[in-house]
């Protein structure tokens, strides 16, 4: 019994499994975003370059390690690791091969918009800790992104945990099991909501700007080559993942199981669903300015989200 | 206590925002540029004293490399130049040849500026389409010339390569296709709200600066002023073209996109009346070896703007001298006035906006202390 748990945890559906996620999440992220700008995309590696973000990471996991001088060394080499280990950890709190998670309490879905508001500010810390200007640059946009997104996505994300009366993600997956109802024919406004706040969470245009390449380099990841890059782009897999499973698990019922289709199956199917429309938003627009940004999100995404709120609150989708 | 209120931001050599290698200082308070120093010259590769110590018939090709997407323009300018000095007559046919290479090329650099002003707001996808379907007029340009940069297609006394009425079907065709797109660009521009965001009221150039600074080409266009080579000094067979001189009153970025993307759509009916009005005859006549002195001032519209060469001769085989004035270095002035007062996530958008080609433009100049003379190289 101790040895399934174990293998539960490091195995399926825990963490190995999640990477492997991370990694075909990222294949598939390329591939569609590249034919819908009429290139290929991955082509070589595996069949149709579905092993291109793993040798990708294989190869930056043997470069060569540089550090920069001035960088403050403790954070700079704290910062990637935390960085990977935080999202891997968030999803062991979202149901994956059952509605109900490996770890799950009442309250879980403030400990997953904590890791979130975690994410940013090791963001933040990454920047900070390599002293080059254009990191600062990043950091600080991405600190200041994070006040505008960040109010609108908690607002909303409360709205099935009114509906489910659970603060418990798996509570949330198996109130929409009992109702035979998914929270996106409840709740479309918070859904919406929840879809224009992750590409801000994981910073894909039109709200890149604390990676915008032709402004600021590579932003608050500029100095981090090598290994330390690797867990940075493990880290963001890892956390489109997490995004993706929360987006199926409060809104797309989750991973409830289909007839026959277990629920693992679904759960991969409806993730790989959120991710292409992560990827295809992500092509259709320019990139805006982060004045623009966060004006935007105060004055339309905050009201939008509490009208969701005040609806949630009438009774009316929930 | 004090502190300075601005800070210095370096931007250039290494950029990803800048394709070449150039220096501007700007200095920023906050999140507002305050003033910017440019630093040129980077990239200067002596082709004047090149052009100097070679012969006319070789300064064509050098002619050729002052720019990688101007190449025509530039082949044009310094061919028309030597051609007066030598006193001799293009024919009819080759001056058709040359305009319809022209106004490719246009095609060309344009679209690879709408892209690369999509790359610089964010939009990738517009920049990867713009970038595919400019393919089609490089391979029209290896099918005509045998080349898809460099065309060598320009020589002294008329050009290299006839256009057959194969080709012309060939070239109708492929502008068919690119019509279609270009239209598109331009519906792209005028209606994505967040590429609108980002192009709108950005690098203001009001058209009293505009004047006042020299600024030449679309950007100059886009602030509203009917400037034009083609128009104002026909060269080549302009004067026998029917077309509009494009030009936008919103003196922005978005204008100067504007700008481009319906320059395009002119182009490409210039192309379509030239192919169809082609004259007959010969498309080259014999140079002479050597040039009587003389001097000459020539100027064409390249796709950047007014490109002006200037060549002095002394009755030899080789010029006495020779000067390039590329348009961007006539658009620098006018750059530094848009630079200021702008978001420091404008810059790249903006210094694109003059579509900027810096080795083209990068000259020396000596100053001899004591003397008067300032030579210019």
């Amino acid at each position: 019994m101790v040895a399934y748990e174990i293998f539960q945890l490091v195995v399926f559906p825990g963490a190995l499994f999640v990477i492997c996620l991370a990694f075909l999440y990222e294949w598939v992220d390329r591939k569609l975003f590249a034919r819908v700008q009429g290139r290929y995309g991955p082509l070589y590696t595996g069949p149709a370059g579905i092993l291109q973000p793993v040798a990708d990471f294989l190869k930056l996991i043997s470069k060569e390690d540089i550090v920069p001088r001035v960088c403050d060394a403790n954070l700079f080499f704290a910062v990637p690791v935390m960085y990977a280990a935080l999202p891997l950890t968030a999803l062991f709190i979202m149901p994956i091969a059952a509605p109900e998670a490996l770890i799950s309490f009442e309250g879980d879905l403030i400990f997953i918009l904590f890791s979130f508001g975690l994410m940013t500010l090791l963001i933040f810390l990454a920047g900070w800790s390599s002293m080059s200007r254009f990191s600062a640059i990043g950091s600080v946009r991405s600190a200041l992104q994070m006040l505008s997104y960040e109010i609108p996505l908690g607002l909303v994300l409360v709205c099935p945990a009114i509906a489910a009366r659970s603060l418990s993600v798996s509570g949330i997956v198996q109130w929409q099991a009992a109702i035979a109802m998914w929270g996106a024919a409840l709740q479309p406004i918070g859904l919406a909501v929840v879809m224009v706040c992750m590409l801000a969470e994981l910073e894909l245009v039109p709200f890149d700007i604390p990676e915008a390449e032709t402004e600021i380099v590579a932003g608050w990841r500029t100095e981090f080559t090598g290994r330390r890059l690797a867990l940075f782009r493990m880290g963001r897999d890892l956390e489109m993942v997490l995004v993706s499973a929360l987006v199926v698990s409060l809104y797309l019922g989750g991973a409830q199981q289909l007839w026959l289709i277990p629920a693992a199956a679904m759960f991969v199917v409806k993730t790989a669903a959120v991710v292409a429309a992560f990827s295809f938003a992500r092509a259709l627009f320019a990139r805006f300015r982060i004045d623009q940004m966060i004006a935007g999100m105060w004055k339309y995404m905050l009201p939008i989200a509490a009208a969701q709120v005040v609806l949630v609150q009438m009774g009316l989708g929930a | 206590m004090g502190y300075a209120s601005t800070i210095k931001v370096p931007f250039g050599p290494q950029h990803p925002a800048l394709k070449e290698p150039e220096h501007f200082l700007f200095e920023v308070d906050g999140d507002t540029v305050v003033g910017v120093t440019p630093r040129i010259g980077y990239v200067h590769r002596g082709i004047e004293k090149a052009l100097e110590l070679s012969t006319y018939g070789h300064g064509i090709y050098l002619a050729e490399r002052v720019c990688g997407i101007c190449t025509i323009a530039h082949t044009c300018c310094y061919a028309q130049a030597i051609e007066e000095l030598m006193g001799i007559d293009v024919p009819p046919r080759a001056n058709y040849i040359r305009m319809i290479m022209s106004e490719l090329e246009r095609l060309h650099s344009h679209s690879l500026w709408v892209g690369l002003v999509a790359h610089e707001a964010g939009f990738d996808t517009l920049f990867m389409y713009a970038w595919r379907d400019r393919e089609a007029i490089l391979n029209l340009f290896q099918e005509l010339t045998g080349g898809r940069v460099l065309h060598a297609i320009n020589t002294l006394g008329g050009v290299r390569r006839d256009i057959s009425s194969e080709m012309a079907d060939r070239i109708r065709r492929t502008l068919e296709h690119f019509e279609g797109r270009a239209r598109e660009y331009l519906r792209i521009v005028r209606t994505e709200p967040t590429f609108l965001r980002r192009t709108r009221d950005v690098g203001v150039l009001k058209p009293a600066d505009a004047a006042r600074l020299n600024a030449v080409g679309p950007t100059l266009r886009a602030s509203g002023i009917k400037g034009d080579v083609r128009r104002d000094d026909p060269y080549a067979a302009y004067d026998e073209m029917p077309f509009n001189v494009i030009t936008s009153d919103s003196c922005d970025v978005f204008g100067r996109t504007e700008v481009r993307a319906e320059e395009m759509v002119e182009s490409i009916g210039i192309i379509r009346h030239a192919l169809e009005h082609l004259p007959e005859g010969v498309f080259r006549v014999r140079a002479p070896r050597n040039v009587p002195a003389g001097e000459c001032v020539s100027r064409v519209e390249a796709p950047r703007g007014e490109d002006m060469h200037y060549a002095r001769s002394n009755g030899t085989a080789k010029p006495d001298r020779y000067k390039i004035r590329a348009p961007t270095l006539a658009n620098i002035p006018a750059l530094c006035k848009m630079l200021v007062g702008i978001h420091v996530a404008d810059i790249p958008i903006i210094l694109a906006g003059i579509d900027p080609c810096f080795s083209c433009m990068d000259r020396m100049v000596f100053i001899r202390s004591g003397g008067a003379t300032g030579r210019a190289r």
